[in-house]
């Protein structure tokens, strides 16, 4: 479960979220909207601690974000996926090499490390570019990548910043769909955008943010 | 922590960054080129001076009124020394002899002489351990005060030259080494530094995937240890060129640098030393930074 108790973050004199407070079931797929500047990134930020909250706290499963110590922070990392709006794959290792790095980074041995990057890259329709380097790949082909990527550990919680920011229509939808799979597997999916169109008719809860307030929330 | 993965970044970024790491290696490569030439001459000079304890002696004169016995005894007392190896008795006769032998041409000098002028006397050899001016020293006073020694005579200047010799040239080598190895670990610690820039926002994408400081840090310091290693086995090919140079080439010219020996240790020591250098060069340099 995850949950935000009154979080408040300020950039300089700005206020980017002010006192959000919700609740996030284990196994639930939740959309978080707004127009630009509404707080959405910087909400998925303060989970996986590229930023910390000023006021408030946030807890993920046993992960007590207000007293977590710096040196815990590769841990918490460690138990969520995260799908970067700007991909943040490294260009000069391949496609396996990609994927297979969260989990060289958990200290999973290289024989396991094989198998699985190879059924996360079928997950997702790449087995086939997985010698591949992402500079030679589409953008949906590079997204598609660091959701391989973000899922192969099996995290608890996965984190999808404006993750169809970048792609057409057409693979927009293909990549929700893969959510949905995803989070048919009982993992927590949190997906921040601001486009309308890929949560209508999920029947999945959408909360809306504006100007740093969580101004309520909807039935997709 | 994959220790496969660690290594196979550093090749990577070693072949990636071809320029900076050759730069880098070469400098490595001369630096301890010139530790092992440092090392070459001291060790020539130690196996010279090695030798020098052999060929010296100390000799005790006997006073002339000595009977077989006594004389016998002296020697037992001498031999029972621990820091004497070897004792050699030379009678008025032998001495004669060998100074005939010595003056050669010149042996006119002691014709005419009615009876034999030298004394009987006993030669020392000492253990090499003291071979010291404080030894030797401390051996002759020991000697004089045996009943029937008349003098003891030894080569006190040549024992305190060897020394101090030997003595310098360590502390000049270790002075050499100091200041080198300093250079060295500054020259991987730059490189290090800069390889750490130029990846700066791959490090940014492991720090958000879960990686740890040591997961970050751990292919840095294989790389700087691989710079180090390869300047050293670099060392080692350039060592061993000169030293055929020398040998070879130089010793038609100068036959004594024939007999010059190469330290087989530095074939060991000079890659060893490079990884040691480079991991202490990374170390600082990782570990300086704010990861």
């Amino acid at each position: 479960m995850i949950t935000f108790q009154n979080v408040s973050k300020y950039y300089d004199y700005q206020t980017v979220l002010r006192n959000v407070t919700l609740t996030i079931e284990q196994g639930e797929m939740v959309f978080i909207t707004g127009p630009s500047g509404a707080g959405k990134s910087t909400l998925l930020k303060l989970m996986y601690q590229a930023e910390r909250p000023d006021e408030g706290d946030i807890t993920i499963g046993d992960f007590h974000l207000a007293s977590l110590k710096e040196s815990k922070i590769p841990l918490l990392r460690r138990n969520i996926g995260v799908v970067f709006q700007d991909f943040k794959l490294i260009n000069n290792l391949s496609v396996f090499d990609n994927v297979a790095l969260a989990l060289r980074i958990r200290g999973i041995k290289e024989k396991d490390i094989k198998n699985l990057v190879s059924n996360s890259l079928k997950h997702v329709h790449l087995r086939h570019l997985s010698d591949s380097h992402p500079k030679s790949l589409s953008g949906g082909e590079q997204q598609r990548v660091v959701i391989a990527r973000a899922i192969v550990a099996e995290p608890v919680v996965l984190l999808a910043d404006e993750p169809t920011g970048n792609l057409d229509p057409n693979t927009a939808t293909d990549i929700i769909k893969l959510f949905r799979e995803i989070n048919l597997e009982g993992t927590t999916i949190l997906i921040a955008t601001h486009n309308r169109e890929l949560f209508r008719d999920t029947g999945k809860r959408v909360l809306k943010l504006d100007g740093g307030n969580l101004i309520g929330e909807e039935i997709g | 922590m994959s220790m496969s993965y660690s290594f196979k970044s550093a090749f990577q970024s070693l072949c990636r960054e071809k320029w900076i790491n050759i730069l880098s290696i070469l400098t490595v490569t001369s630096s301890l080129l010139m530790i092992t030439l440092t090392f070459f001459t001291l060790y020539n000079i130690e196996l010279f001076t090695n030798r020098l304890p052999e060929r010296f002696s100390m000799v005790a004169y006997l006073k002339n009124t000595l009977t077989p016995e006594e004389i016998q005894n002296i020697t037992s007392t001498l031999q029972k020394r621990e820091d004497i190896a070897a004792v050699k008795y030379i009678s008025k006769e032998d001495a004669l002899t060998e100074l005939r032998q010595t003056l050669k041409d010149s042996g006119y000098i002691l014709e005419g002489l009615d009876e034999n002028p030298l004394s009987t006397s006993i030669e020392l050899k000492l253990k090499k351990d003291f071979v010291t001016a404080n030894s030797a020293k401390q051996i002759s006073d020991d000697i004089r005060k045996i009943e029937g020694i008349d003098d003891v005579y030894y080569g006190e200047k040549i024992a305190e030259a060897i020394n101090l010799l030997k003595k310098s040239l360590r502390n000049t080598s270790l002075i050499i080494f100091i200041i080198i190895s300093t250079g060295v670990i500054f020259v991987i610690y730059s490189t290090v530094k800069i390889l750490f820039y130029r990846r700066k926002s791959e490090i940014e994408i492991l720090k958000l995937l879960g990686a740890t400081k040591g997961f970050i840090r751990a292919p840095f310091l294989i790389e700087g240890g691989l710079i180090g290693f390869s300047g050293g086995t670099l060392g080692i090919i350039g060592a061993l060129l000169f030293y055929f140079a020398v040998t070879y080439r130089l010793s038609k010219v100068i036959p004594i640098l024939k007999s010059l020996a190469f330290p087989l240790e530095i074939l060991v020591l000079l890659p060893a030393i490079g990884i040691i250098l480079g991991i202490i060069g990374s170390v600082i340099a990782i570990g300086r930074l704010r990861l």
